[in-house]
């Protein structure tokens, strides 16, 4: 095959892409209209999904392996029927295992998923691999998570040691990480090197939850107010501050949401806001952050050159993209990690761009009607807080690609090549799906005792949850 | 528990109110601006390379498809074969609209995404693949003429400054000269950095008296008895504190509008200004597309400035009626003004892709559109009728031609005690039935009456004489 003949390919196939994540995109829309607006469960149906992502998966692989003019490149394909294997082993599984499950949640995850990994595939097919792995890694996190979490209501006071390891590594990482990017934000851990500031994102919601579940004095909830100042601080130390603005936004929203303390949300707020004034003021990094911001195209060759060259890769895209193969992503700096969002842009398209966006308004949306559904507060704040977590962290860094906010460099849960953010992603996603597998044994309890009670309370639903859980 | 649900329920609304602000600021930004990112100069996408290319990039051409630049291949060598970008002579007088990419401005970089290709539809650009040896771009014809600007630079001669001519109707750019220029053809030279910037869509000048016909305007908009209203002028004019001079301390006596636009009269268009307010003045001006980042698809251009506000004090705003204060603006911009006013009103996008020519010959012709309509039908026409009178009888005599009627308005922005003022023409031609709007600026050559406009006249002469 000859470099045209793969470009004729790479050219028609632009459009079957498109039109296999349109798909997923609507099937996933429509299904959560529906379960958002009608009072019986659904059905379980999936859909089609998972055969149209074996097949984009193929398709994708099939085509980059064809990349070079030289050789048919067995390997790639290779890739692209492990990738599909595991993909589809991974959800049958579990949608065997945990009736309660919502598959649908479990499917958009994956597509983003499967896009992050064509798109490293084809940057960097080394890196590629390694994703897998941590998918692998992550998606057994989250088969731990679903079998455990739903036993338990609350985690009680085993939160406090986590949370003091949490706060700990934090500052430990500040001190003694390895430095990249301008950050220190890695620890190595045998040949690995580990971001503990992803992880701690687990414990960060889950002594969230726990703490606000119950309406609680301002003494008792020194403790936590402690853990969220020290981990922002550890993380401000670690300079990466993309990660310490996506904590302290999570710890709004769930504060907020939890307490309804206005009040206290609102001096925190202003607070953080006078801090990053002060920070704009004192740090140089910052004001170059929000220079190159304000107008990237001032100084292209400097300041302004990650974001300027995001915006061009998105504009050369076009509505269904350059073509797999035929654009030029590599040019763009950070292009698997921070500005992966950009690299898909140019050679899928802005159409599919703006579906990355939807699938991350649609797992926000299916999170919170599920934990809106939870019998138990503490449930309702571990869905809620891991949804908000992700949404904000797929905003502050598709904002800053597309230069609506400031670029700060966080990872695009997902799809961002990372091990420690794809386990803690799948973590997160483990947390909302054993809240619904709890919902929905609860829910099966519930009819078990229709025929023998009228009327139940608030009461014998704890009780009920308590038997279930010994 | 009530509340949780509520509040997760806003929650869920302030972030996906955020998502939806993501999409469309996204949506939206690519859709202005993809093209400029598209053909941004540190693009390594679309650079165009000579050696073997993948695209043989088309050529650019007037309106009469003269050619100005083609790709043409050096020498065979084995497997290799060379190209270059080949300028014909007459493209220096267009330098800084054709351009080039070496330098990263003009046609040669804005348009590359023609000139590649990229714009074919799935079809043609699987043909070419598949069935020609070499693929090839398409060639973009330019709406200005090579004749036309040829006769303004050498009309120019050593003078510094710029001429916009263009179609008000329709937008075309029949010729956009900046000089001094720099010759394409010639690769030995290094231009000077002056040359390289094209004056008439970057150049930022103070506007002078031109400035009169969007003050004449607002008023017109604004003020009902506008044409009852006089000013008593005594050349060195003082009102509420403000002194305003006349050109050479002449006194201009009691004036209306339009005798004060035919002799130019500051005391009026000062008190004018501040007779409306800062408010009516920013309107109209704003409306004209000042304090505008203009989003053209063709050309790209400067923002025009009028920095007045509520803070502005008397005497700035009164100088900014007459066009002497802190305001700031293109060449360009005041072309597209005069057309405004020739085109009864209505603002229309300026162009200078007149078509892309695709492999087969075909010619997609571009189209025109509407910009805006900041001034109503009555207005346009009443600062017609002032603009003949100045032509005719005022300020602008000698542009004066037989046989064409000359509608226009002339500028003389000083700008410093040492130098020579700049010297403005807009206007636009035949007055009955425009087909040519100008805006002429030379450079501290003197008053506009004296060196604009007798060049302005000329340019229109010649213009007609072409067939415009």
């Amino acid at each position: 095959m000859n470099d045209k003949q793969y470009e004729i390919l790479a050219l028609t196939l632009r459009y079957w892409f498109v039109l296999l994540i349109i798909y997923v995109f609507a099937k996933s829309a429509a299904r959560t209209l529906q379960d958002l607006f009608s009072e019986k469960p659904v059905n379980r149906s999936t859909g089609n999904i998972p055969f149209v992502l074996v097949l984009f998966t193929l398709t994708s692989f099939g085509l980059l392996a064809m990349q070079d003019s030289q050789n048919f490149n067995i390997d790639t394909v290779l890739m692209g029927l492990l990738v599909s294997a595991i993909v589809l082993f991974q959800f049958y599984l579990l949608y065997y295992l945990f009736p309660g499950m919502d598959e649908i949640l479990l499917l958009m995850v994956n597509t983003l998923a499967i896009l992050g990994f064509v798109m490293l595939q084809r940057l960097t097919p080394e890196l590629a691999l390694r994703q897998v792995e941590w998918f692998t890694a992550g998606s057994v996190i989250l088969f731990v998570v679903m079998l455990i979490m739903p036993r338990f209501k609350s985690l009680g006071k085993m939160i406090y040691p986590l949370m003091a390891l949490g706060a700990v590594t934090l500052f430990l990482v500040a001190f003694f990480g390895e430095e990249s990017g301008g950050a220190t934000s890695r620890l190595p851990v045998g040949s690995i090197l580990v971001q503990p500031m992803e992880l701690v994102k687990v414990i960060f919601i889950l002594a969230l939850a726990n703490t606000l579940s119950e309406e609680k004095t301002f003494r008792e909830k020194i403790p936590l107010f402690l853990f969220v100042a020290a981990c922002i601080l550890g993380i401000v130390l670690q300079k990466d501050l993309g990660s310490a603005l996506h904590y302290f936004i999570v710890f709004l929203f769930v504060y907020q949401i939890s307490t309804n303390d206005w009040l206290i949300t609102m001096a925190a707020a202003g607070a953080g806001a006078l801090a990053s004034i002060i920070g704009y003021k004192i740090f140089s990094h910052v004001r170059v952050r929000v220079e190159a911001w304000k107008n990237p195209w001032a100084d292209i060759g400097g300041k302004g050159w990650q974001v300027a060259q995001s915006l061009i890769a998105m504009g050369s895209g076009g509505l269904v993209g350059l073509g797999l193969g035929l654009g030029s992503p590599n040019i763009i700096p950070a292009s698997r990690t921070d500005f992966i969002f950009a690299a898909i842009c140019e050679e899928f398209g802005i159409l599919v761009g703006g579906m990355v966006i939807g699938f991350f308004a649609l797992i926000l949306i299916r999170s919170m009607h599920k934990a809106t559904l939870a019998q138990f507060s503490n449930d309702m704040l571990l869905a809620c807080g891991s949804s908000v977590s992700l949404a904000v962290q797929a905003f502050i860094i598709i904002g800053g690609v597309v230069k609506m906010i400031p670029l700060t460099g966080v990872t695009l849960p997902f799809i961002s090549y990372g091990g420690s953010s794809m386990v803690a992603s799948f973590a997160l996603l483990g947390l909302i799906q054993s809240v619904c597998i709890r919902n929905y044994r609860f829910a099966r309890e519930m009819e078990g005792h229709e025929s023998n009670h009228d009327e139940y309370n608030e009461d014998d639903m704890d009780e009920e949850a308590k038997e279930n859980e010994s | 528990m009530k509340h949780l649900k509520r509040n997760m329920r806003g929650a869920l609304f302030i972030l996906l109110g955020l998502f939806l602000l993501l999409t469309v600021y996204f949506y939206y930004n690519l859709f202005l601006y993809s093209d400029r990112w598209f053909s941004d100069p540190s693009n390594a996408r679309v650079r165009v390379d000579m050696v073997n290319p993948k695209i043989i990039p088309g050529s650019i051409m007037d309106r009469n498809q003269k050619v100005l630049v083609d790709t043409k291949s050096t020498a065979k060598n084995g497997n290799t074969v060379t190209y270059y970008r080949d300028y014909h002579k007459d493209s220096k007088y267009a330098a800084h609209v054709i351009g080039s990419g070496q330098y990263g401005i003009g046609a040669e970089v804005l348009y590359i995404r023609y000139l590649l290709g990229y714009d074919n539809n799935l079809f043609e650009r699987i043909y070419q693949k598949a069935f020609l040896d070499q693929e090839q771009g398409n060639n973009v014809i330019l709406t200005i003429d090579i004749q036309l600007q040829k006769f303004i630079v050498e009309a120019m001669g050593k003078q510094k400054g710029s001429v916009v001519l263009m179609r008000p109707q329709t937008g075309e750019i029949l010729a956009m000269v900046s000089q001094p220029s720099f010759n394409l053809s010639s690769t030995y030279e290094e231009p000077a950095e002056e040359s390289l910037l094209n004056k008439a869509s970057h150049g930022q000048y103070s506007p002078g008296s031109i400035m009169k016909v969007v003050t004449a305007a607002a008023a017109l908009e604004s003020m009902d008895e506008i044409q009852e209203y006089t000013v008593e002028c005594r050349g060195v004019t003082e009102f509420d504190g403000v002194v305003i001079t006349c050109s050479g301390g002449e006194a201009h006596g009691e004036v209306n509008l339009s005798r004060a636009m035919e002799v130019s009269c500051n005391a009026y268009f000062a008190k004018l200004s501040q007779e409306m307010g800062w408010k009516e003045l920013k309107r109209t001006a704003e409306a004209f597309g000042f304090n505008k980042d203009f989003v053209f698809s063709d050309i790209k251009t400067t923002k025009s400035r009028l920095p007045v506000s509520r803070q502005t004090d008397a005497e700035e705003l009164a100088w900014s009626g007459v066009g002497q204060g802190k305001i700031l603006v293109s060449p360009l911009h005041m072309a597209m003004i005069a057309s405004t006013i020739a085109n009864g009103g209505i603002m229309t996008e300026p162009r200078l892709i007149y078509g892309i020519e695709s492999r087969s010959g075909r010619i997609r012709l571009q189209n025109s559109n509407e910009l805006a309509s900041p001034i109503s039908t009555e207005t346009a026409q009443a600062l017609t009728n002032m603009m003949i009178d100045v032509v005719e009888n005022g300020t602008g005599k000698k542009a004066r031609t037989t046989g064409l009627l000359i509608a226009g308005k002339t500028g003389t922005a000083e700008v410093g005690p040492e130098d020579n003022p700049h010297a403005w023409f807009i206007g636009f031609a035949p007055a009955e039935e425009p087909t040519l709007a100008i805006a002429v600026i030379l450079e501290n050559a003197g008053t506009g009456g004296n060196k604009a406009a007798p060049l302005a006249g000329k340019i229109l002469r010649e213009a007609v004489k072409s067939g415009y």
